[in-house]
Protein backbone atom coordinates (compact mmCIF):
# COMPACT_ATOMS: atom_id res chain seq x y z
CA UNK A 1 0.00 0.00 0.00
CA UNK A 2 1.27 3.06 -1.12
CA UNK A 3 1.87 5.92 1.97
CA UNK A 4 -0.44 8.49 1.89
CA UNK A 5 0.94 11.81 0.53
CA UNK A 6 2.00 14.32 3.22
CA UNK A 7 -0.01 17.63 3.42
CA UNK A 8 2.19 20.66 3.39
CA UNK A 9 1.62 22.34 6.24
CA UNK A 10 -0.59 19.85 8.73
CA UNK A 11 1.55 16.70 8.57
CA UNK A 12 4.65 18.48 8.05
CA UNK A 13 6.11 21.96 7.92
CA UNK A 14 4.68 23.76 4.83
CA UNK A 15 7.40 24.48 2.25
CA UNK A 16 6.30 27.34 0.53
CA UNK A 17 5.57 31.06 2.28
CA UNK A 18 1.77 30.95 0.89
CA UNK A 19 -0.81 31.98 3.23
CA UNK A 20 -1.30 27.55 4.18
CA UNK A 21 -2.00 26.53 7.50
CA UNK A 22 1.02 26.34 9.58
CA UNK A 23 1.54 23.43 12.30
CA UNK A 24 2.10 24.32 15.44
CA UNK A 25 5.59 24.58 16.49
CA UNK A 26 6.62 24.09 20.57
CA UNK A 27 10.00 24.46 21.38
CA UNK A 28 11.79 20.94 22.70
CA UNK A 29 12.08 20.78 25.95
CA UNK A 30 16.33 21.61 26.92
CA UNK A 31 16.31 22.91 23.08
CA UNK A 32 19.25 25.08 22.99
CA UNK A 33 17.17 28.24 21.79
CA UNK A 34 14.46 28.21 24.42
CA UNK A 35 14.64 30.87 26.30
CA UNK A 36 12.62 30.13 29.15
CA UNK A 37 15.53 31.82 31.89
CA UNK A 38 14.98 34.70 30.62
CA UNK A 39 11.24 34.43 30.43
CA UNK A 40 11.17 33.56 34.20
CA UNK A 41 13.09 36.30 35.59
CA UNK A 42 11.30 38.68 32.98
CA UNK A 43 8.26 37.41 34.09
CA UNK A 44 8.97 38.68 37.79
CA UNK A 45 7.74 42.20 39.39
CA UNK A 46 9.71 45.01 39.20
CA UNK A 47 9.24 45.51 43.09
CA UNK A 48 11.01 41.74 43.10
CA UNK A 49 14.42 43.52 43.69
CA UNK A 50 13.52 46.31 46.82
CA UNK A 51 12.11 43.35 48.24
CA UNK A 52 14.80 41.18 47.99
CA UNK A 53 17.08 43.99 49.19
CA UNK A 54 14.63 44.56 51.98
CA UNK A 55 14.44 40.85 53.22
CA UNK A 56 19.00 40.48 53.18
CA UNK A 57 18.87 43.83 55.55
CA UNK A 58 16.49 42.74 57.99
CA UNK A 59 17.34 39.59 58.11
CA UNK A 60 19.88 40.34 61.16
CA UNK A 61 17.45 41.60 63.66
CA UNK A 62 15.23 38.75 62.43
CA UNK A 63 17.62 35.64 63.08
CA UNK A 64 19.59 37.35 66.02
CA UNK A 65 17.44 39.11 68.58
CA UNK A 66 19.30 38.80 71.06
CA UNK A 67 22.46 39.38 69.68
CA UNK A 68 24.29 42.34 70.78
CA UNK A 69 25.22 42.63 66.68
CA UNK A 70 21.86 44.98 65.13
CA UNK A 71 20.79 45.68 61.95
CA UNK A 72 22.55 49.21 61.53
CA UNK A 73 25.73 46.90 62.00
CA UNK A 74 25.37 44.93 59.21
CA UNK A 75 24.54 47.84 57.39
CA UNK A 76 27.14 49.89 58.13
CA UNK A 77 29.61 46.80 57.28
CA UNK A 78 28.18 45.94 53.85
CA UNK A 79 28.22 50.18 52.80
CA UNK A 80 31.81 50.06 54.47
CA UNK A 81 32.77 47.06 51.86
CA UNK A 82 30.06 48.11 48.60
CA UNK A 83 32.42 49.94 46.65
CA UNK A 84 35.40 47.17 46.89
CA UNK A 85 32.80 44.14 46.32
CA UNK A 86 31.47 46.30 43.41
CA UNK A 87 34.14 47.85 41.36
CA UNK A 88 37.22 44.80 42.41
CA UNK A 89 34.03 42.06 42.47
CA UNK A 90 31.07 42.32 40.28
CA UNK A 91 33.46 44.57 37.39
CA UNK A 92 35.42 41.59 37.35
CA UNK A 93 32.19 39.13 36.90
CA UNK A 94 31.21 41.59 34.01
CA UNK A 95 34.23 41.04 32.60
CA UNK A 96 34.91 37.06 33.03
CA UNK A 97 31.18 37.10 31.54
CA UNK A 98 31.88 39.14 28.55
CA UNK A 99 35.00 37.58 27.50
CA UNK A 100 33.43 34.32 27.94
CA UNK A 101 30.39 35.53 25.95
CA UNK A 102 32.90 36.84 23.00
CA UNK A 103 35.47 33.81 23.03
CA UNK A 104 32.35 31.58 23.28
CA UNK A 105 29.72 32.93 20.16
CA UNK A 106 33.01 33.17 18.08
CA UNK A 107 33.58 29.11 18.48
CA UNK A 108 29.85 28.38 18.89
CA UNK A 109 29.18 30.23 15.19
CA UNK A 110 32.09 28.30 13.86
CA UNK A 111 30.57 24.93 15.24
CA UNK A 112 27.41 25.40 14.23
CA UNK A 113 28.22 26.09 10.65
CA UNK A 114 30.11 23.11 10.79
CA UNK A 115 27.01 21.25 11.92
CA UNK A 116 25.01 22.02 9.07
CA UNK A 117 27.88 21.46 6.37
CA UNK A 118 26.40 19.09 3.65
CA UNK A 119 29.57 16.98 4.25
CA UNK A 120 29.23 14.13 7.35
CA UNK A 121 32.91 14.50 7.93
CA UNK A 122 32.60 17.50 8.98
CA UNK A 123 29.34 17.38 10.81
CA UNK A 124 29.44 14.39 12.40
CA UNK A 125 32.01 15.38 14.89
CA UNK A 126 30.92 19.28 15.58
CA UNK A 127 28.05 17.37 16.47
CA UNK A 128 29.48 14.84 18.85
CA UNK A 129 31.76 18.22 20.14
CA UNK A 130 28.05 20.13 20.52
CA UNK A 131 26.58 17.40 22.54
CA UNK A 132 29.39 16.78 24.72
CA UNK A 133 29.79 20.25 25.71
CA UNK A 134 26.39 20.69 25.98
CA UNK A 135 25.61 17.94 28.60
CA UNK A 136 28.74 18.38 30.59
CA UNK A 137 28.24 19.88 34.32
CA UNK A 138 30.14 23.34 34.24
CA UNK A 139 32.00 23.00 37.07
CA UNK A 140 33.66 19.56 35.70
CA UNK A 141 34.69 21.37 32.38
CA UNK A 142 36.32 24.11 34.56
CA UNK A 143 37.74 21.37 36.94
CA UNK A 144 39.29 19.82 33.66
CA UNK A 145 40.51 23.23 32.19
CA UNK A 146 42.24 24.83 35.41
CA UNK A 147 44.06 21.47 35.94
CA UNK A 148 45.10 20.40 32.36
CA UNK A 149 45.84 23.96 31.35
CA UNK A 150 49.69 24.97 32.19
CA UNK A 151 50.25 28.29 34.35
CA UNK A 152 52.55 29.68 31.96
CA UNK A 153 53.44 28.97 28.28
CA UNK A 154 57.08 29.42 27.11
CA UNK A 155 57.88 29.53 23.57
CA UNK A 156 61.72 30.39 23.08
CA UNK A 157 62.44 32.85 25.80
CA UNK A 158 59.56 34.19 26.40
CA UNK A 159 57.30 33.00 29.24
CA UNK A 160 53.78 34.07 29.29
CA UNK A 161 52.21 33.78 32.47
CA UNK A 162 48.22 32.51 32.10
CA UNK A 163 46.53 33.62 35.57
CA UNK A 164 43.29 32.30 36.65
CA UNK A 165 40.76 34.20 35.47
CA UNK A 166 41.98 33.40 31.93
CA UNK A 167 42.06 29.68 32.28
CA UNK A 168 38.32 29.78 34.22
CA UNK A 169 37.24 32.10 31.12
CA UNK A 170 37.89 28.93 28.76
CA UNK A 171 36.62 26.88 30.89
CA UNK A 172 33.18 28.38 31.18
CA UNK A 173 33.88 29.14 27.21
CA UNK A 174 33.30 25.44 26.06
CA UNK A 175 29.59 24.66 27.55
CA UNK A 176 29.00 28.44 26.27
CA UNK A 177 30.35 27.57 22.51
CA UNK A 178 28.48 24.27 22.79
CA UNK A 179 24.98 25.84 23.46
CA UNK A 180 25.58 28.55 21.04
CA UNK A 181 26.38 26.03 18.35
CA UNK A 182 23.07 24.52 18.67
CA UNK A 183 21.40 28.06 18.95
CA UNK A 184 23.34 28.83 15.55
CA UNK A 185 22.33 25.32 13.84
CA UNK A 186 18.80 26.07 15.45
CA UNK A 187 18.25 29.22 13.53
CA UNK A 188 19.63 28.01 10.27
CA UNK A 189 17.20 25.27 10.59
CA UNK A 190 14.09 27.58 11.11
CA UNK A 191 14.72 29.53 8.14
CA UNK A 192 11.58 27.68 5.75
CA UNK A 193 13.32 25.52 3.03
CA UNK A 194 11.60 27.54 0.63
CA UNK A 195 14.35 30.03 0.78
CA UNK A 196 17.52 27.37 -0.62
CA UNK A 197 15.59 26.27 -2.96
CA UNK A 198 14.38 29.72 -4.06
CA UNK A 199 18.10 30.59 -4.42
CA UNK A 200 19.26 27.16 -5.56
CA UNK A 201 16.97 28.17 -8.84
CA UNK A 202 18.67 31.73 -9.49
CA UNK A 203 21.82 29.59 -9.59
CA UNK A 204 23.50 31.06 -6.32
CA UNK A 205 26.10 28.42 -4.57
CA UNK A 206 25.41 26.99 -1.23
CA UNK A 207 28.41 28.79 0.33
CA UNK A 208 26.39 32.13 -1.42
CA UNK A 209 22.96 30.98 -0.39
CA UNK A 210 24.40 30.36 3.35
CA UNK A 211 25.90 33.78 3.96
CA UNK A 212 23.61 35.97 1.56
CA UNK A 213 20.40 34.62 2.38
CA UNK A 214 20.03 32.45 5.03
CA UNK A 215 22.32 34.02 8.11
CA UNK A 216 21.02 37.61 7.35
CA UNK A 217 17.71 36.09 8.90
CA UNK A 218 18.84 33.84 11.00
CA UNK A 219 21.06 37.20 12.84
CA UNK A 220 17.46 38.32 14.83
CA UNK A 221 16.25 35.24 15.59
CA UNK A 222 19.68 34.41 17.50
CA UNK A 223 19.69 37.39 19.23
CA UNK A 224 17.04 36.52 21.98
CA UNK A 225 18.71 32.68 22.90
CA UNK A 226 21.95 34.27 22.62
CA UNK A 227 21.18 36.76 25.17
CA UNK A 228 19.24 34.53 27.18
CA UNK A 229 22.46 32.22 27.45
CA UNK A 230 24.36 35.58 28.54
CA UNK A 231 22.34 36.45 31.69
CA UNK A 232 22.80 32.21 32.05
CA UNK A 233 26.46 32.45 32.13
CA UNK A 234 26.44 35.92 34.44
CA UNK A 235 24.67 33.84 36.43
CA UNK A 236 26.90 31.21 36.33
CA UNK A 237 30.73 33.18 36.50
CA UNK A 238 30.26 32.67 41.20
CA UNK A 239 31.33 28.83 39.78
CA UNK A 240 35.01 30.57 39.42
CA UNK A 241 35.24 31.20 43.20
CA UNK A 242 35.50 27.51 43.91
CA UNK A 243 38.60 27.84 41.70
CA UNK A 244 40.18 30.68 44.09
CA UNK A 245 39.75 33.36 41.45
CA UNK A 246 38.87 36.28 43.06
CA UNK A 247 35.49 37.49 42.16
CA UNK A 248 32.65 38.93 44.24
CA UNK A 249 31.58 35.80 46.32
CA UNK A 250 35.52 35.24 46.80
CA UNK A 251 36.02 39.02 47.84
CA UNK A 252 32.77 38.78 49.93
CA UNK A 253 34.24 36.03 51.93
CA UNK A 254 37.14 37.64 52.51
CA UNK A 255 35.01 40.76 54.10
CA UNK A 256 33.28 38.95 56.31
CA UNK A 257 36.37 37.48 57.36
CA UNK A 258 37.91 40.98 58.02
CA UNK A 259 34.43 41.58 59.35
CA UNK A 260 35.70 39.29 62.04
CA UNK A 261 33.52 36.45 60.46
CA UNK A 262 30.35 36.92 62.40
CA UNK A 263 27.71 35.16 60.92
CA UNK A 264 25.36 37.81 60.74
CA UNK A 265 26.97 38.81 58.07
CA UNK A 266 26.46 35.91 55.80
CA UNK A 267 22.85 36.75 54.51
CA UNK A 268 23.14 40.29 54.28
CA UNK A 269 26.38 39.76 52.27
CA UNK A 270 25.25 37.16 49.90
CA UNK A 271 22.18 38.34 50.04
CA UNK A 272 23.89 41.37 48.25
CA UNK A 273 25.36 39.14 45.79
CA UNK A 274 21.85 37.94 44.54
CA UNK A 275 20.76 41.21 44.19
CA UNK A 276 23.45 42.73 41.85
CA UNK A 277 23.60 39.64 39.80
CA UNK A 278 19.36 40.28 39.94
CA UNK A 279 19.62 44.27 38.97
CA UNK A 280 22.03 43.04 36.21
CA UNK A 281 20.23 40.26 34.77
CA UNK A 282 16.69 41.99 34.98
CA UNK A 283 17.23 44.25 32.34
CA UNK A 284 18.76 42.00 30.13
CA UNK A 285 16.21 39.16 30.47
CA UNK A 286 13.19 41.69 30.08
CA UNK A 287 14.91 43.42 26.70
CA UNK A 288 15.54 39.65 25.57
CA UNK A 289 11.58 38.89 25.94
CA UNK A 290 10.80 42.19 24.59
CA UNK A 291 13.25 41.65 21.33
CA UNK A 292 11.61 37.76 21.03
CA UNK A 293 8.27 39.36 20.64
CA UNK A 294 9.39 41.87 17.82
CA UNK A 295 11.18 39.36 15.77
CA UNK A 296 8.60 36.16 16.28
CA UNK A 297 5.91 38.38 14.52
CA UNK A 298 8.03 38.78 11.20
CA UNK A 299 8.46 35.01 10.53
CA UNK B 1 77.08 -9.57 25.78
CA UNK B 2 73.66 -7.84 25.28
CA UNK B 3 73.03 -8.04 28.76
CA UNK B 4 75.88 -7.52 30.44
CA UNK B 5 75.97 -4.05 28.05
CA UNK B 6 72.19 -3.56 29.00
CA UNK B 7 73.13 -3.70 33.10
CA UNK B 8 76.24 -1.23 32.46
CA UNK B 9 73.94 0.88 30.70
CA UNK B 10 71.42 1.04 33.60
CA UNK B 11 74.26 1.40 36.33
CA UNK B 12 75.61 4.30 34.75
CA UNK B 13 72.31 5.63 34.08
CA UNK B 14 71.41 5.52 38.00
CA UNK B 15 74.91 6.94 38.41
CA UNK B 16 74.69 9.92 36.53
CA UNK B 17 71.11 10.55 37.62
CA UNK B 18 72.36 10.40 41.09
CA UNK B 19 75.68 12.83 40.53
CA UNK B 20 73.24 15.22 39.24
CA UNK B 21 70.73 15.38 41.53
CA UNK B 22 73.91 16.00 43.91
CA UNK B 23 74.82 18.84 42.08
CA UNK B 24 71.72 20.26 41.80
CA UNK B 25 71.54 20.55 45.61
CA UNK B 26 75.25 21.42 46.09
CA UNK B 27 75.10 24.53 44.06
CA UNK B 28 72.25 27.58 44.60
CA UNK B 29 71.54 29.25 41.06
CA UNK B 30 69.80 31.76 43.00
CA UNK B 31 67.43 32.71 40.66
CA UNK B 32 64.47 33.59 43.00
CA UNK B 33 66.58 36.16 44.48
CA UNK B 34 68.02 37.44 41.45
CA UNK B 35 64.90 37.73 39.65
CA UNK B 36 63.89 39.91 42.60
CA UNK B 37 67.15 41.95 42.94
CA UNK B 38 66.54 42.70 39.06
CA UNK B 39 63.19 43.57 38.78
CA UNK B 40 62.85 45.54 42.49
CA UNK B 41 60.18 44.03 43.23
CA UNK B 42 59.16 40.91 45.68
CA UNK B 43 56.05 39.18 45.44
CA UNK B 44 54.64 38.21 48.56
CA UNK B 45 51.75 35.92 49.67
CA UNK B 46 49.63 36.66 51.89
CA UNK B 47 46.14 35.55 53.17
CA UNK B 48 43.21 37.43 52.50
CA UNK B 49 41.17 36.34 55.21
CA UNK B 50 42.90 35.29 58.17
CA UNK B 51 42.17 38.25 60.38
CA UNK B 52 45.00 39.77 61.95
CA UNK B 53 47.38 38.22 60.27
CA UNK B 54 46.39 38.74 56.56
CA UNK B 55 43.39 40.55 55.50
CA UNK B 56 41.67 43.35 53.80
CA UNK B 57 40.87 46.67 54.21
CA UNK B 58 37.84 47.79 52.83
CA UNK B 59 39.61 49.95 49.77
CA UNK B 60 40.66 46.33 49.46
CA UNK B 61 44.37 46.79 50.21
CA UNK B 62 45.71 43.11 52.02
CA UNK B 63 46.61 44.69 55.63
CA UNK B 64 47.68 42.50 58.62
CA UNK B 65 50.97 41.37 60.79
CA UNK B 66 52.32 39.32 57.86
CA UNK B 67 51.69 41.83 55.72
CA UNK B 68 53.93 44.13 57.95
CA UNK B 69 55.90 41.49 57.73
CA UNK B 70 56.45 41.03 53.83
CA UNK B 71 56.60 44.94 54.04
CA UNK B 72 59.37 44.73 56.28
CA UNK B 73 61.56 42.44 53.65
CA UNK B 74 60.96 44.04 51.18
CA UNK B 75 62.21 47.50 52.69
CA UNK B 76 65.67 45.34 54.26
CA UNK B 77 66.34 43.99 50.31
CA UNK B 78 65.06 47.33 49.26
CA UNK B 79 62.89 46.81 46.61
CA UNK B 80 59.36 47.07 46.14
CA UNK B 81 56.29 45.19 47.23
CA UNK B 82 53.85 43.62 46.03
CA UNK B 83 51.32 40.90 47.80
CA UNK B 84 49.44 38.01 46.40
CA UNK B 85 46.15 36.90 47.97
CA UNK B 86 46.80 33.13 48.56
CA UNK B 87 44.06 30.35 50.19
CA UNK B 88 45.63 27.45 52.21
CA UNK B 89 44.59 25.29 49.38
CA UNK B 90 46.74 26.17 46.92
CA UNK B 91 49.76 29.13 48.77
CA UNK B 92 52.16 26.07 48.24
CA UNK B 93 51.61 25.45 44.89
CA UNK B 94 51.56 29.55 44.21
CA UNK B 95 55.39 29.41 45.41
CA UNK B 96 56.40 26.14 43.54
CA UNK B 97 54.58 27.64 40.22
CA UNK B 98 56.64 30.83 40.97
CA UNK B 99 53.28 33.58 40.75
CA UNK B 100 55.22 34.02 44.59
CA UNK B 101 58.70 34.93 45.36
CA UNK B 102 57.73 34.14 49.14
CA UNK B 103 54.89 33.15 51.63
CA UNK B 104 53.96 34.51 54.57
CA UNK B 105 50.67 32.78 55.08
CA UNK B 106 50.05 31.25 58.68
CA UNK B 107 51.01 28.12 57.15
CA UNK B 108 51.88 25.03 60.46
CA UNK B 109 55.20 24.19 59.70
CA UNK B 110 54.86 20.31 58.96
CA UNK B 111 57.11 17.77 57.50
CA UNK B 112 55.04 17.22 54.82
CA UNK B 113 55.02 20.69 53.55
CA UNK B 114 58.80 21.20 54.01
CA UNK B 115 59.12 18.52 51.17
CA UNK B 116 57.34 20.81 48.79
CA UNK B 117 58.34 24.41 49.34
CA UNK B 118 61.64 25.60 51.28
CA UNK B 119 60.34 26.71 55.07
CA UNK B 120 63.42 28.27 56.77
CA UNK B 121 63.86 28.48 61.16
CA UNK B 122 63.62 30.01 63.33
CA UNK B 123 59.78 29.98 63.41
CA UNK B 124 58.17 33.53 63.82
CA UNK B 125 54.90 32.04 65.15
CA UNK B 126 52.94 29.66 66.68
CA UNK B 127 49.17 28.03 67.85
CA UNK B 128 47.68 25.09 68.97
CA UNK B 129 44.51 23.51 68.31
CA UNK B 130 41.36 24.12 70.17
CA UNK B 131 38.00 24.08 70.22
CA UNK B 132 35.20 26.72 70.78
CA UNK B 133 31.42 24.56 71.69
CA UNK B 134 28.45 25.34 73.53
CA UNK B 135 28.65 25.29 77.40
CA UNK B 136 25.04 23.42 77.31
CA UNK B 137 27.35 20.55 75.21
CA UNK B 138 29.40 20.41 78.35
CA UNK B 139 32.92 18.94 76.35
CA UNK B 140 35.29 17.80 79.05
CA UNK B 141 38.09 16.37 77.16
CA UNK B 142 38.85 15.37 73.41
CA UNK B 143 37.39 12.10 73.46
CA UNK B 144 34.28 13.64 74.04
CA UNK B 145 34.10 14.51 70.42
CA UNK B 146 34.40 11.29 69.20
CA UNK B 147 31.89 10.47 66.48
CA UNK B 148 30.34 14.06 66.72
CA UNK B 149 29.75 16.16 63.76
CA UNK B 150 32.92 19.19 64.06
CA UNK B 151 32.50 22.51 62.28
CA UNK B 152 36.32 23.75 60.64
CA UNK B 153 37.30 25.19 57.97
CA UNK B 154 39.13 23.75 54.51
CA UNK B 155 42.56 23.14 54.36
CA UNK B 156 43.30 23.62 58.25
CA UNK B 157 45.79 20.42 58.72
CA UNK B 158 44.01 19.61 61.91
CA UNK B 159 41.02 18.55 60.42
CA UNK B 160 42.68 15.36 59.49
CA UNK B 161 44.43 15.14 62.95
CA UNK B 162 41.25 15.46 64.48
CA UNK B 163 39.15 12.92 62.45
CA UNK B 164 41.87 10.00 62.60
CA UNK B 165 43.21 10.91 66.63
CA UNK B 166 39.73 11.34 68.23
CA UNK B 167 37.30 10.15 65.67
CA UNK B 168 35.36 12.97 64.83
CA UNK B 169 33.31 14.02 61.69
CA UNK B 170 34.51 17.06 60.87
CA UNK B 171 32.62 19.01 58.21
CA UNK B 172 34.64 21.85 56.69
CA UNK B 173 33.46 24.86 55.19
CA UNK B 174 35.02 27.53 53.02
CA UNK B 175 34.61 30.56 55.28
CA UNK B 176 35.30 31.03 59.21
CA UNK B 177 31.97 32.74 59.72
CA UNK B 178 29.86 29.36 57.26
CA UNK B 179 31.21 27.51 60.43
CA UNK B 180 30.08 29.89 63.47
CA UNK B 181 26.61 29.75 61.63
CA UNK B 182 27.19 25.95 61.80
CA UNK B 183 27.83 25.80 65.08
CA UNK B 184 25.08 28.11 66.10
CA UNK B 185 22.21 26.18 63.93
CA UNK B 186 23.66 23.28 65.80
CA UNK B 187 24.99 21.08 62.77
CA UNK B 188 27.82 20.34 64.80
CA UNK B 189 29.01 19.98 68.90
CA UNK B 190 32.22 22.24 68.42
CA UNK B 191 34.32 24.18 65.94
CA UNK B 192 37.86 23.17 65.29
CA UNK B 193 40.36 26.36 65.06
CA UNK B 194 43.33 28.34 66.38
CA UNK B 195 43.15 28.52 70.02
CA UNK B 196 44.43 32.38 69.73
CA UNK B 197 41.37 33.06 67.04
CA UNK B 198 38.95 31.57 69.12
CA UNK B 199 40.01 33.45 72.59
CA UNK B 200 39.40 36.97 70.58
CA UNK B 201 35.79 35.72 69.57
CA UNK B 202 35.01 34.35 73.13
CA UNK B 203 36.35 37.84 74.24
CA UNK B 204 34.34 39.71 72.42
CA UNK B 205 31.07 39.42 74.37
CA UNK B 206 28.95 37.73 71.50
CA UNK B 207 29.35 34.27 72.08
CA UNK B 208 28.59 34.37 75.65
CA UNK B 209 27.03 30.86 75.86
CA UNK B 210 30.06 29.27 74.50
CA UNK B 211 33.23 28.04 75.76
CA UNK B 212 36.65 26.68 74.67
CA UNK B 213 36.84 24.14 76.82
CA UNK B 214 39.58 21.71 76.09
CA UNK B 215 43.59 22.01 76.72
CA UNK B 216 45.08 23.27 73.36
CA UNK B 217 46.95 20.57 72.00
CA UNK B 218 49.59 20.46 68.36
CA UNK B 219 50.90 23.51 69.39
CA UNK B 220 52.76 23.90 65.87
CA UNK B 221 55.05 26.55 64.60
CA UNK B 222 54.61 28.42 61.94
CA UNK B 223 56.78 28.70 58.81
CA UNK B 224 57.38 31.27 56.42
CA UNK B 225 58.47 29.86 52.90
CA UNK B 226 60.78 30.30 50.11
CA UNK B 227 61.36 28.03 46.77
CA UNK B 228 62.69 24.61 47.66
CA UNK B 229 65.57 25.24 45.02
CA UNK B 230 66.18 28.16 47.21
CA UNK B 231 66.28 27.10 51.47
CA UNK B 232 70.03 26.72 51.50
CA UNK B 233 70.91 29.71 49.43
CA UNK B 234 70.57 33.67 49.90
CA UNK B 235 67.34 34.01 49.72
CA UNK B 236 66.81 30.91 52.28
CA UNK B 237 69.29 32.33 54.78
CA UNK B 238 68.25 35.96 53.93
CA UNK B 239 64.60 34.74 55.79
CA UNK B 240 66.15 32.95 58.54
CA UNK B 241 68.23 36.42 59.64
CA UNK B 242 64.86 38.41 58.68
CA UNK B 243 63.41 35.89 61.85
CA UNK B 244 66.10 35.83 64.28
CA UNK B 245 66.24 39.56 64.43
CA UNK B 246 62.40 39.89 64.01
CA UNK B 247 62.20 37.51 67.41
CA UNK B 248 65.40 38.93 69.11
CA UNK B 249 64.36 42.51 68.96
CA UNK B 250 61.14 42.26 69.57
CA UNK B 251 59.01 43.19 66.38
CA UNK B 252 56.57 40.76 66.62
CA UNK B 253 55.97 41.41 70.36
CA UNK B 254 55.37 45.45 69.02
CA UNK B 255 53.37 44.12 66.12
CA UNK B 256 51.18 41.56 67.90
CA UNK B 257 49.89 44.50 70.02
CA UNK B 258 49.61 46.18 66.54
CA UNK B 259 46.69 44.25 65.57
CA UNK B 260 45.38 43.41 69.10
CA UNK B 261 46.30 39.70 69.22
CA UNK B 262 46.56 38.28 72.93
CA UNK B 263 50.58 38.58 73.76
CA UNK B 264 52.18 34.84 73.28
CA UNK B 265 54.42 33.11 75.86
CA UNK B 266 56.15 32.02 72.41
CA UNK B 267 57.32 35.08 71.35
CA UNK B 268 58.44 36.52 75.16
CA UNK B 269 60.70 33.55 75.48
CA UNK B 270 62.24 33.56 72.22
CA UNK B 271 62.93 37.13 72.28
CA UNK B 272 64.85 36.27 76.33
CA UNK B 273 66.40 33.25 74.02
CA UNK B 274 67.74 35.27 71.13
CA UNK B 275 68.50 38.09 73.20
CA UNK B 276 71.77 39.97 72.93
CA UNK B 277 75.00 38.85 75.61
CA UNK B 278 76.18 42.30 75.25
CA UNK B 279 72.91 44.09 75.64
CA UNK B 280 71.84 45.68 79.07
Amino acid sequence: MAMLKPIPGISSASATDMAVLKPVTVATPGSASDINFSRFVSDLPWWTLPALAAIFMMWPIAAYAQSTFTMADATSALIRWLPFLVFQGFVFNILISVTTMALGTIAGVVLGLMQVSPNRMIAQPAWLITQTFRNSPWLVLLFIVMLAFPFKIEIGSLTIQIPDWIKAVIGLSLPIMANISEVVRGAIASVPSGQWEAAESLAYSRQQTLWRIILPQCFKRMIPPWMNWYAILTMATPLVSLLGVEEIVTLSQQAMAAENSRPELLVPFYGFCLVIFFAYCYPIARWTIALERKYTVKL
Amino acid sequence: MLKKSLKLGIATGVALATAATAATAAQCSNDTWKKVMAAGKLVVGVKADYKPWGFRDPSGKLIGMEADMAQDVADAMGVELEMVPVQSSNRMQFLEQGKIDLMIATMSDREDRRKIVGIVGPNYYTSGTNVMSPKAVGIKKWDDLKDKPVCGKQGAFYNKIVTERYGAKVIAFTGNAEAKQALRDKKCVAWVYDDSSIMSDLSSGEYNDFEMPLNSEDDNPWGLAVPLAEKNCVFGNFMSGMQYNWLSSGRLIELEKKWGIQPTKFLADKKELYKDWLAK
